[in-house]
């Protein structure tokens, strides 16, 4: 009988054991980002520690990320990347869900100037990730002049020189900056003036490029960039003898943001890995590799000399200054913009 | 009655083709073209004509006009040297005919944009043209080609050359030479043995070589962003600037309705001229 017993014993604990194996099924988080802007080991890592599933699907502009949210398939992402401009249109078209900084303890190192933005007024819905602002980078050995900021550009010793970015927001809006305006100007008289004061940058100007302007300076097509920060640190890393320019006029950012969306069915996955992410010595680790600004205030001692030392990547708080983001200016604004730029482009 | 209904069948694969990349993606195309854009993203049932009426502002007129000047000068390099190009091709024994159209046809087993990305190489100030010309002596600074018109044009021309050689291939191939032999034993001389008959009789070959390089000249936007630099828009340009950064669907779609218009215009004209329905050289 006893025998018996023990053995039935036996067989109920070998069941509860069975069962809670079962129980701990294998999770699965689907995150949505560009191509290669969570480095792979970082992914693999976490999920062979934690045993979970990552699934990465990635997409190629914020417009084309918007879209999928707004669809069905919305439920099938738990953590998302876009830009301040598209969290904004997300957050207001209600498609975010509160991010839980109780499972997030690492939120707190977030720097200050990352937070509380337009898009994101009190920090609820967005991790800030990566960070960037466009320069001025040039090659001091071709260039006589002081360049100091973004009027600098116009000297007529720059004749032909320039590669700047393809961009229509970003060029008229540092024209608009040389003026003492926004970045986000909507006054169609001023935006007029700025028109023509963008015309006269034309002699000036070698080529446009939004994608690879970096290696017009490499190949010495170029003597004087404006470009995005990943393109300046690009340019640095192969001449470190390139000078950085932080305008004095105010620069411009960009910052790219974690989401969850309000339709996720993993949420608290999706915090556990932010989280996980967001762990100081990993954060460096993660900075370094996309080659943005580091978000994150406690990974600065983990940072290496060689990212310290470009001045495009480690720029100081308190040169950072007085930022502005490019914002939505509404339709009106957008159709003078396209025509500044459409008329620009042709001289 | 029973065979032609099989008949049907078999080309109603065909039929759904057409109606699903052909004809949906053009209504829906007009019919975006007719709506607003929302304000923040997409865009809005409100019917408008106002996206046509745009077109005619002063700074999109001046894309329109520039992209026919470069499509123009285009076809009118490419006739040149395609021409007679495709004429003596057509004459050459088989052997040394096939070795020829070889090599025209090879460089299309690469990707367009890796060859364009190749020019940049060759034409940029520290490049290869540059260098040779250089070290000759022709030339003591170095040539600023790249990012300019003329570098636009030779991207064009190199890259679509092979149709106008092709065009006039085919239909100098068809011809019955000898006629021209006819001609001459009439009294004509080679130069008007030449007008009368092989230019009459390879015409529709050079027309038709004309639409197949004019039309895509017109929208090979990537062409004029690489090697011009972004200075010089074309409508190809334009249009992808409004659905991709202006995010202005609708004016895209408007630009590009009135692109398919002009192309349409082009191909009435040759069918016009050559009174062939179909464009010989495409076979």
């Amino acid at each position: 009988m006893k025998k018996l017993l023990s053995l039935a014993a036996c067989a109920a604990l070998f069941t509860a054991l069975l069962s809670g194996c079962g129980s701990q099924q294998k999770q699965t988080l689907n995150i949505l980002t560009w191509d290669g802007y969570i480095p792979s080991n970082v992914i693999s890592e976490y999920g062979a520690d934690n045993n979970v599933n990552i699934n990465i699907s990635n997409f190629t502009t914020n417009e084309e990320m918007l879209t999928k949210l707004q669809s069905s398939e919305a439920s099938q992402y738990d953590l998302v990347i876009g830009s301040d401009y598209i969290v904004d249109i997300a957050r207001k078209q209600n498609l975010l869900a509160e991010i839980d900084k109780t499972k997030m303890n690492n939120f707190n190192n977030i720097g200050k100037e990352f937070l509380n933005q337009y898009y994101d007024p009190e920090s609820k819905y967005a991790v800030p990730y990566s960070a960037g602002t466009p320069l001025i980078v040039y090659d001091p050995s071709k260039v006589d002049t002081d360049i100091k900021g973004y009027a600098d550009l116009w000297n007529p010793s720059l004749a032909d020189k320039l590669v700047i970015m393809d961009d229509a927001r970003n060029v008229i809006g540092i024209t608009l900056k040389t003026m003492g305006k926004s970045l986000n100007e909507t006054d169609p008289a001023v935006l007029q003036q700025a028109s023509e004061k963008l015309n006269a940058l034309r002699p000036n100007i070698r080529l446009l490029d939004y994608n690879n302007p970096q290696e017009a300076m490499l190949s010495g097509e170029a003597a004087v960039g404006y470009m995005f920060t990943s393109q300046v640190a690009a340019v640095l890393s192969e001449r470190p003898d390139f000078k950085v320019v932080y305008p004095w006029e105010g620069m411009g950012f960009g910052i790219d943001n974690w989401f969850v969306p309000a339709k996720a069915t993993n949420k608290d996955a999706a915090f556990d890995f932010l989280n996980y992410m967001y762990e100081p010595e990993r954060f460096a680790y993660i900075a370094e590799q996309i080659q943005y600004l580091c978000v994150n205030n406690a990974s600065e001692k983990y940072l290496s000399d060689a990212y310290k030392n470009n001045t495009a990547l480690h720029i100081p708080s308190e040169v950072l200054g007085d930022t502005e983001f490019i914002e939505d200016i509404g339709t009106d604004a957008a159709a003078v913009y396209d025509e500044i730029w459409t008329k620009f482009k042709q001289q | 009655m029973k065979k032609r209904s099989r008949a049907w069948i078999c080309v109603l694969p065909l039929y759904i083709f057409t109606i699903f990349f052909v004809a949906v993606p053009l209504v829906y195309v007009i019919v975006l073209s007719l709506l607003s854009r929302d304000v923040t993203w997409g865009v809005t049932g409100k019917f408008t004509l106002s996206n046509y009426a745009r077109i005619f502002e002063s700074s999109y007129l001046n894309v329109f006009k520039q992209s026919l000047t470069v499509a123009f000068l285009t076809t009118l390099i490419t006739s040149l040297i395609g021409y007679p190009f495709g004429y003596f091709m057509a004459r050459l024994p088989k052997k040394r005919r096939s070795i020829v159209m070889t090599f025209v046809i090879v460089p299309f087993w690469t990707n367009a944009l890796v060859r364009i990305y190749g020019w940049i190489i060759l034409l940029r100030s520290q490049g290869l043209l540059n260098s040779v010309l250089q070290i000759i002596g022709i030339v003591s600074e170095p040539l600023k080609i790249l990012y300019t018109l003329p570098a636009v044009i030779i991207g064009m021309v190199y890259s679509l050359l092979p149709f106008m050689i092709f065009a006039v291939y085919s239909s100098a191939e068809k011809m019955d030479f000898s006629l021209v032999d006819a001609a001459r034993d009439l009294g004509a001389g080679r130069i008007k043995a030449f007008w009368t008959i092989t230019f009459r009789c390879t015409l529709p070959g050079l027309l038709s070589g004309f639409v197949l390089v004019f039309v895509p000249s017109i929208g090979l936007f990537f062409i004029s962003d690489l090697l011009g630099g972004g200075k010089i828009m074309l409508v190809g340009n334009l249009i992808q600037n409004q659905l991709l950064t202006s995010r202005d669907w609708p004016f895209g779609a408007a630009l590009s309705v009135v692109m398919m218009i002009m192309t349409l215009f082009v191909i009435w004209i040759y069918r016009r001229i050559t009174r062939v329905k179909d464009l010989e050289g495409l076979l």
